[in-house]
């Protein structure tokens, strides 16, 4: 054993600047892809607990096939698999754009949907069903019910896990670097291939993601207890 | 408690016994071993891939392993390795040298030592036959493919700042991400792209295009301060070349009459 580790070597100019460039996209990809996950997953949830049956069929294969698919297959059908099905001037005009991106933040929003759906699912579920038919009696619609009544007391209570799907969902966006997107890990193995300091370059990386985490869940915690508190 | 004390023992007492063989110069130990263990691709022809009919590893590169073999009067065995795991598994001894396009670098001079060039690889590009690319200016403002922890992928970026380079895990992926119009071209060492181009249903779709975006020498990785062993890979590099060995070798696998024809233009350097 002679490995010298060189810690200087990852805090140099020019890895150092990638760390952060990787640093940057992890956090565009994740929020991005957050806020696409919630709304699709707070739309599945409502089509499923809606009682008109196309939609609850719709909702309940759309979360069972994502949910129970690999992400990575997932992100690779969206890369090579959709382009047989894409229309050619299409095609063209979208290969020219950063489609690697889009690809990332489609693949990982709704995959995560799917579990979003199922958390929130759980979270209304546990609200008693007198308060859905108390305030149709009160004459709002499902939706108007849902949207006021429901939804902002089941949001408050799946916080806790909803913390864990985001935490999920970053950790996943790691993925993306199989087609390319330059976010921490790919600018990890970077700095590896080129320094041959694998030890330092995943290192820096998971610390990266450590903290990451750590700030989303201890924010989105104090965030709850502070403005979101709930007497139950 | 006591078998815990117990394996620490043992692991310290095998990391003497490693250390310790690691001290004997490595031809003594592939004497006595009887065998040279060779390090290889096998997944890269004409270099280094698994014939589909013996199911054995075939090529260029285990070929000279070969006739390394034979100089020492040893056996040969060979050991598939990738881009990443080759020097690695050098220093840990796992094999006693590595033959798999790996580019004489003086940052990998770090890690491990390196023979005299026995092929010199350029990169280059491979771009559909009426993209009208003809050389790494064209690439302004497009998407490159090329594939992870590759030195082509930091050439390609210094040679045209202007592009996007997209990288994937293997270059068949870069491939086909170009197959698709994802990327115009995909770059890498130019014998590595005549396989890939070989490899498609249709190769006269591609051609191989550009300047030399840069030298990639290969030479024989060996562990790190044997200079006996390296002055053996050296010495033996030479012969062949000087007794037409090498040239005999070349033409067998990058010759006319194969897939891959790359013509025999350089001189290996030889010391008086």
């Amino acid at each position: 054993m002679h490995y010298s580790f060189n810690w200087a070597l990852i805090f140099s100019d020019e890895y150092g600047r990638w760390f952060l460039e990787g640093l940057s996209i992890t956090l565009q990809l994740s929020g991005l892809s957050i806020i696409l996950a919630l709304v699709l997953g707070t739309m599945l949830t409502t089509m499923r607990l809606s009682r008109i049956k196309p939609l609850v069929w719709f909702a309940v294969s759309y979360i069972e096939f994502f949910r129970n698919t690999p992400l990575v297959v997932q992100i690779f059908f969206w890369y090579f698999g959709s382009d047989p099905i894409l229309p050619d001037f299409f095609k063209h005009w979208l290969y020219q754009q950063n489609i690697e991106f889009a690809i990332g933040v489609i693949a990982l929003s709704t995959y995560t949907a799917a579990f979003i759906a199922e958390e929130l699912r759980s979270g209304i579920l546990s609200i008693p069903k007198t308060q859905l038919e108390a305030s149709r009696a009160t004459g709002l619609t499902f939706l108007q019910a849902m949207g006021y009544v429901i939804l902002p007391q089941a949001f408050r209570i799946v916080v806790p896990p909803l913390i864990s799907q985001f935490l999920n969902l970053i950790k996943n966006s790691s993925l993306a670097m199989t087609i390319g997107v330059m976010e921490l890990t790919y600018m990890a193995r970077q700095v590896e291939a080129h320094t041959f300091h694998g030890f330092e370059a995943f290192t820096v990386a998971t610390l990266m993601y450590l903290s990451l985490s750590l700030l989303v869940s201890l924010g989105i915690n104090q965030y709850n207890r502070r403005c979101l508190r709930v007497s139950r | 408690m006591k078998m815990w004390k117990m394996s620490v023992l043992l692991t310290v007492a095998s990391l003497f016994l490693v250390l310790s063989a690691a001290q004997a110069g490595k031809i003594d130990e592939i004497k006595a071993r009887g065998t040279l263990i060779a390090g290889v691709k096998d997944s890269q022809p004409p270099f280094g891939y698994v014939d589909e009919n013996s199911r054995q590893i075939v090529g260029f590169e285990p070929e000279l392993c070969a006739a390394l073999a034979a100089k020492l009067g040893v056996k040969l065995e060979l050991k598939p390795i990738t881009s990443s795991t080759r020097i690695p598994m050098l220093e840990q001894g796992a094999i006693d040298l590595i033959a798999g396009t790996l580019t004489h670098q003086i940052a990998r001079e770090e890690k491990i030592d390196f023979s005299i060039t026995y092929f010199p690889a350029a990169q280059k590009l491979l771009v559909k036959a009426d993209s009208g690319i003809t050389s790494v200016a064209d690439l302004a403002g497009k998407k490159v493919g090329s594939a992870k922890g590759s030195t082509s992928e930091q050439n390609i970026k210094k040679a045209q700042p202007e592009c996007t380079v997209v990288s994937f895990e293997t270059y068949p992926e870069a491939f086909l991400a170009m197959k698709q119009g994802k990327v115009v071209a995909v770059t890498t060492d130019a014998p590595i792209l005549l396989g890939i181009r070989n490899s498609d249903d249709n190769p006269a779709d591609w051609v191989i295009a550009g300047e030399d975006i840069a030298a990639e020498p290969y030479g024989i990785g060996v562990p790190e301060n044997d200079s006996k062993f390296r002055d053996f890979v050296n010495i033996s590099l030479m012969e062949m070349w000087k007794s037409g060995e090498y040239q005999a070798l070349y033409d067998k696998w990058f010759g006319e009459k194969t897939n891959f024809h790359i013509p025999l233009t350089w001189t290996m350097e030889l010391w008086p």
